[in-house]
């Protein structure tokens, strides 16, 4: 039986970042990088921790299926515009957005066995399925993220215009009821 | 329970004329609009509030899955008042991802006299079946397609006799291509824009590519 150590919020990103939608995007993977420490730590827990659970829960819940719009909606097809033929993009792309899918149908699996859990007050120890459903879902979330931050946001950095990344940070400051944060600029 | 609306209405005329007073006055003298929204009926998509203008700002056509065919009486004939009468400078075609229309249209259930209505939609889908059947989730086959409809009404308006009748005036008229997600409510704007004939056979010639 693995005791819980009990472990803090899961920390918000610094909202100023929006300004820099780029190192938004490294922060906000920082965050998924550490649900996923959390969710492998409480893989052997047997001890309940309401807390712990449901902030993983309502992260899997709001703000993964956010970033993947973020990045669905918003960065992606800002790439594909900017981004010159020989960037090879598309295919990376394509494979991302295969893996957003695939990331939200395994968080959807993570997401049941957590509500169980809550709802029957036990730690995720206490299900056989825990282990192989967290396991799936933290693999293929890092795996990606290692991805995009290795090669899609340094090849943004490069193509996107000023005008592209304002536009970009309000628009995912809109997305989050979060006020502008170019307010100045037209 | 009908009774509601009339008293939301009240609360709502009260509201306005408390944030500007003489609003209802300046509304009843003059309609002063720039833009024409060519929507889709779906209650989700409220044409005046998701771009943030009052009343008397937006001219609206709204019908399934935001269609502009040129044999539709009232389609030509919302087309035709603005563009004669308000000159106004943008006209917007704006549809949504996951629209009812678009799905279905893209099955084989029988509906009756909407399917001859969303005929248009099923033949461009037929058309770019080739795209569309590499596709394996019915959802993005329905988003996808959201996105070809709306190039093709955006193609469609800007053929429209109305249309080429005010550049050949002159007139200032663009015709913008955007698309709503119910999901967070941001308009993408898919790049379609055409601000003269010539423009509109460019975007035909163009190879698609929904984002730009």
């Amino acid at each position: 039986m693995v005791s819980i150590k009990k472990v803090g919020e899961i920390e918000s990103a610094p909202l100023e970042l929006l300004g820099e939608p780029l190192v938004w995007f490294f922060a906000e993977h920082y965050r998924h990088r550490d649900l996923c420490k959390r969710l492998l730590q409480l893989i052997d827990v047997v001890e309940f921790d309401r807390n712990a659970l449901n902030a993983i829960l309502e992260f899997l819940e709001c703000d993964l299926p956010i970033h993947i719009l973020d990045e669905e909606d918003d960065l992606f097809p800002l790439m594909r515009k900017r981004c010159e033929p020989n960037d090879h993009i598309e295919n990376v792309l394509g494979f991302l957005s295969g893996e957003h899918a695939t990331d939200m149908h395994d968080a959807s699996a993570v997401k049941c066995v957590i509500a169980k859990a809550i709802s029957e007050k036990r730690g995720l120890g206490c299900y056989s399925e825990s282990r192989s459903v967290i396991e799936q879902f933290c693999t293929g979330l890092k795996g990606h993220i290692a991805v995009e931050n290795a090669v899609v946001l340094p090849v943004a950095r490069v193509r996107l215009t000023e005008t592209d990344l304002r536009n970009l940070g309000r628009r995912l400051a809109a997305r989050r009821g979060l006020p502008d944060p170019f307010p100045e600029a037209s | 329970m009908i009774d509601t609306l009339i008293r939301n209405n009240m609360a709502w005329a009260r509201a306005r004329m408390r944030a500007e007073s003489p609003f209802f006055m300046r509304l009843s003298e003059q309609q002063a609009t720039e833009y024409l929204w060519i929507g889709c009926s779906a209650s989700q998509v409220p044409a005046n509030e998701v771009v943030g203008l009052d009343p008397g700002e937006l001219f609206v056509h709204r019908n399934m899955e935001n269609l502009a065919p040129s044999r539709d009486v009232n389609f030509l004939s919302v087309l035709q008042c603005p563009l004669k009468v308000l000159k106004v400078g943008h006209s917007i075609v704006c549809g949504h991802y996951g629209c009812g229309g678009v799905r279905a249209a893209l099955d084989s259930d029988r509906r009756g006299l909407i399917d001859y209505w969303l005929q248009p939609v099923a033949d461009l889908a037929h058309r770019c079946a080739e795209r569309l059947d590499a596709i394996t989730d019915f959802t993005t086959k329905v988003n996808d397609t959201c996105q070809q409809n709306m190039r093709a009404q955006v193609e469609y308006v800007g053929r429209n006799r109305f249309v080429f009748d005010a550049w050949c005036r002159w007139q200032t008229l663009a015709i913008h291509g955007w698309i709503y997600p119910i999901r967070d409510g941001l308009i993408r704007n898919l790049d379609l824009t055409v601000e003269k004939a010539r423009d509109v056979e460019t975007l035909a010639r163009r190879s698609w590519c929904p984002d730009g």
